[in-house]
């Protein structure tokens, strides 16, 4: 026997919440396949413990679990994750898979809630009429997107406003705000929420960019700074990226959507419940259901007429391989991740740098995006420096150590008794071009526990990526100087990783099939009825955090869904069902 | 020669001559000095055996793969075992060791000697609950003040003295809270 729902939604994460509550609040009966746990507040009231969670990854997917593999260019064997930590995987645990379970990525993340530019949404366009048609590197595949930063811009609305971020927009219908970001994309409302104390590290931050005649501003966070919905505020525990909230101040859909969808009765959420593919009809031009394994195991056919695949851009990618879909060649095509370009800094006063979250501070747009000054090492697009106040326990301070000094003896243990509460962080994410020989397919050697390929990637940073970290570097060590830093150093311009979370367009929306994966509402063309929705849609790929983009588009094809479904009648029967 | 290693804790995977010898040589990357406790104090070791017999089992091979190549290194440069060693020899075959992991990453016993660092840290500065961290030395060394549920609007300010503020791990956390309920 097999169970009918309107829709199946797989990974009940960022974007699979949202789409879960809006979907069942309309009255359709919803099946949500979640391979990790259905988290409870219980599971993460005491959270602060930075071998659990942060240095031993514990809400995160195990490599184990989810093998990942890569090599930097076809002539390379593809070696398993974590490749990124050395031979045996010690040093760097969180550049890997982001957190599984409801709330998916959004319960480890720093919450950053940036929107994406305008000019982000025509990157080729812009480089090419500021820089020439032959400016972009050879065989990027930079596109515009099909969608403009005014289509989106009520669906960033309703992430601000369902899911509740902090912040101080600089820029309300054309108004600029005195004090915060003047390059802020224009809006029609501010945040529902200020933004929450900052950190003591971050006040050099803010003094020393403007001396420089910067323009600092509070970053936006996915974390209320007040009382929101019945969800209590930040208390600046400092155990936060990387680690689950005991107070539901982060706005992870794991407090936000997933119970508001659970209030309806529509939702039928059933964890530890991993797909394995994707059944279409014979002729393969229409979606029939999924087939998943329980957390015993045992097998099960489950039937919809859409399927809706939020199970993380590089998962969406993989089940659909493992389904055979990928007619255009296209899916897993224009693989981009972001390269941080990490700078660490040993500050005069004392910065506390346990206090409060990761972002309980400052940035600058000065140089983000299309802003990218003229310069000699032939950077296209800009990205914004970050000031990075709270968040930093011990041990990821040992990883963040000075290069210089021994890492071993006196030299060590002086150096981290002398320093540890003077330690400010700066990164950029810079711009990351896709490219065809970036891309990820099926692993032919490695599989899973149940028997399925891993994904591999096959990607390297190309110069344009390490000349972006060197010139964000230059201002990054120009601030350095000026809030008088004792000592600084950053990250190589190609660092060991490359998969972080941030990884994206792996699955490019498009108006064109014979191009594209998706249409713009992350309906797969080749497959009516089924969706692949998240950072996998994107078609180009600025300096800011992918995660405000993908519940903007989660809401935006919500919307569609149910204007479409709706009106047909298909989520009817799920309401007459209940 | 290093202090003797006094075995206080019932081991859960190293046999007591590996206990040894991973104990003087985890004083070697955090060493111990007057007033000021290392890894040793920390129980750097009882950290590292009850890791191996849990999480970290996956391990177990690397390290006694390890400690034997070490003690044979170490029996042909000086003839005798690691622990035998002066602290300057002991210091001498930790800096070759650090030196041969950043000139070969292939190399295993380099590759070793990341892993006993990285885990001496993790065993110095992660919570005592796991076995490490005894007394919270590794807290105090540098300021760190724990497990705390949260901070006040008032310790997010500039120039708050973070030693000034009481140390608690998780287990005090759990105490805490329970009083609350």
């Amino acid at each position: 026997m097999t169970d009918r729902y309107d829709a199946i939604i797989v990974g009940m994460g960022s974007a699979g919440g949202i789409l879960a509550e809006q979907l069942t609040k309309a009255g359709a009966k919803v099946l949500g396949l979640e391979k990790g746990p259905d988290y409870t507040q219980d599971d993460f009231e005491i959270k602060h413990d930075e071998l659990r969670y942060y240095q031993r990854g514990a809400i995160v997917a195990g490599v184990n679990v989810d093998p990942v593999t890569w090599r930097p260019d076809e002539n390379a064997r593809a070696r398993v994750l974590p490749w990124s930590a050395g031979a045996l995987g010690i040093d760097e645990p969180l550049y890997g898979l982001p957190s599984i379970g409801t709330g998916g990525g959004t319960l480890h993340w720093g919450c950053a809630a940036y929107r994406f530019r305008e000019a982000d949404f025509r990157m080729k366009s812009a480089i090419a009429e500021r820089f020439g048609e032959q400016a972009l590197p050879e065989g990027s595949t930079v596109a515009d997107w099909p969608i403009s930063y005014d289509d989106l811009e009520p669906y960033y609305e309703m992430v601000e406003h369902e899911q509740g971020i902090s912040g101080r927009a600089g820029n309300v219908r054309g108004v600029l705000a005195e004090g915060t970001n003047p390059f802020d994309p224009p809006r029609r409302n501010d945040y529902p929420m200020p933004p929450i104390t900052q950190g003591p590290g971050d006040v050099p931050f803010v003094e020393a960019t403007k001396r420089l005649g910067m323009h600092p501003f509070r970053q936006p966070l996915a974390l209320n700074s007040v009382e929101y919905k019945g969800r209590s505020a930040c208390v600046n525990c400092g155990f936060c990226h990387g680690f689950p909230c005991h107070v539901k101040a982060k706005s992870t859909t794991q407090v936000t959507s997933v119970p508001e969808a659970k209030a309806t009765g529509n939702l039928d959420l059933r964890s530890q419940s991993r797909v394995l593919r994707i059944n279409r009809s014979a002729d393969g031009r229409e979606v029939r259901g999924v087939t998943y394994v329980d957390a015993h195991d045992v097998p099960h056919d489950v039937e919809a007429p859409i399927v809706i695949l939020t199970a993380y851009a590089l998962e969406n990618v993989r089940l659909m391989l493992v389904s055979g879909i990928n007619a255009n060649g296209e899916v897993g095509q224009h693989f981009m991740t972001h390269n941080f370009g990490w700078f660490t800094s040993i500050l005069p006063e004392a910065t506390n740098p346990f206090i409060g979250t990761f972002n309980a501070s400052s940035a600058i747009d000065d140089f983000t995006s299309e802003r990218v000054p003229d310069n000699d090492l032939g950077v296209l697009w800009g990205s914004p420096i970050i000031s990075v106040t709270g968040d930093l326990q011990p041990i990821e301070a040992y990883h963040n150590m000075d290069p210089r000094v021994p890492k071993f003896g006196l030299d060590l243990k002086h150096w981290m008794r002398d320093n540890y509460l003077h330690m400010h962080r700066m990164y950029s994410q810079t711009t990351n071009f896709p490219y065809r020989r970036h891309y990820c397919d099926l692993d032919p050697v490695v599989k899973d526990r149940w028997g399925q390929p891993a994904l591999r990637i096959t990607h390297d940073w190309e110069d344009h990526d390490a000349d972006s970290v060197t010139l964000m570097g230059r201002y990054k060590e120009l601030i350095a100087r000026e809030m008088g830093a004792k000592s600084y150093w950053t990250d190589s311009p190609r660092p060991p990783y490359h998969l972080s979370t941030h990884d994206v367009g792996v699955h490019r929306m498009g108006e064109d099939p014979a191009t594209s994966v998706t249409d713009i509402y992350g309906e797969v063309h080749e497959c009516r009825g089924l969706y692949a929705i998240g950072g996998g849609q994107f078609v180009s790929y600025g300096g800011y955090n992918p995660n405000q983009t993908i519940q903007a588009l989660a809401y935006f094809s919500s919307e569609q869904l149910l204007s479409q479904h709706g009106a047909l009648g298909t989520f009817r029967r799920g309401v007459n069902a209940t | 020669m290093g202090s003797a290693y006094a075995l206080d804790d019932a081991l859960l995977f190293l046999n007591p001559a590996q206990a040894a010898m991973i104990d003087a040589f985890t004083a070697q990357i955090i060493p111990s000095e007057a007033g000021s406790p290392g890894a040793r104090e920390a129980a750097v070791t009882s950290y590292i055996d009850r890791s191996l017999a849990g999480f970290m089992r996956d391990l177990q091979s690397v390290y006694r793969t390890g400690l034997r190549e070490l003690a044979d290194l170490v029996a042909g440069r000086y003839s005798v075992g690691f622990v035998q060693l002066s602290e300057e020899q002991q210091r001498d075959v930790v800096a070759s060791l650090d030196q041969v992991s950043r000139a070969d990453p292939s190399d295993f016993l380099g590759q070793f000697y990341r892993i006993v660092r990285e885990h001496t840290v993790q065993g110095f500065f992660g919570d005592p609950a796991y076995g490490g961290n005894r007394g919270v030395v590794g807290w105090k060394l540098v300021g760190f003040p724990g497990a705390q549920w949260g901070y006040s609007p008032e310790q997010m300010r500039p120039g708050v003295d973070a030693k000034s503020i009481p140390i608690l791990t998780v287990k005090d956390l759990y105490t805490r809270i329970g009083g609350t309920r």
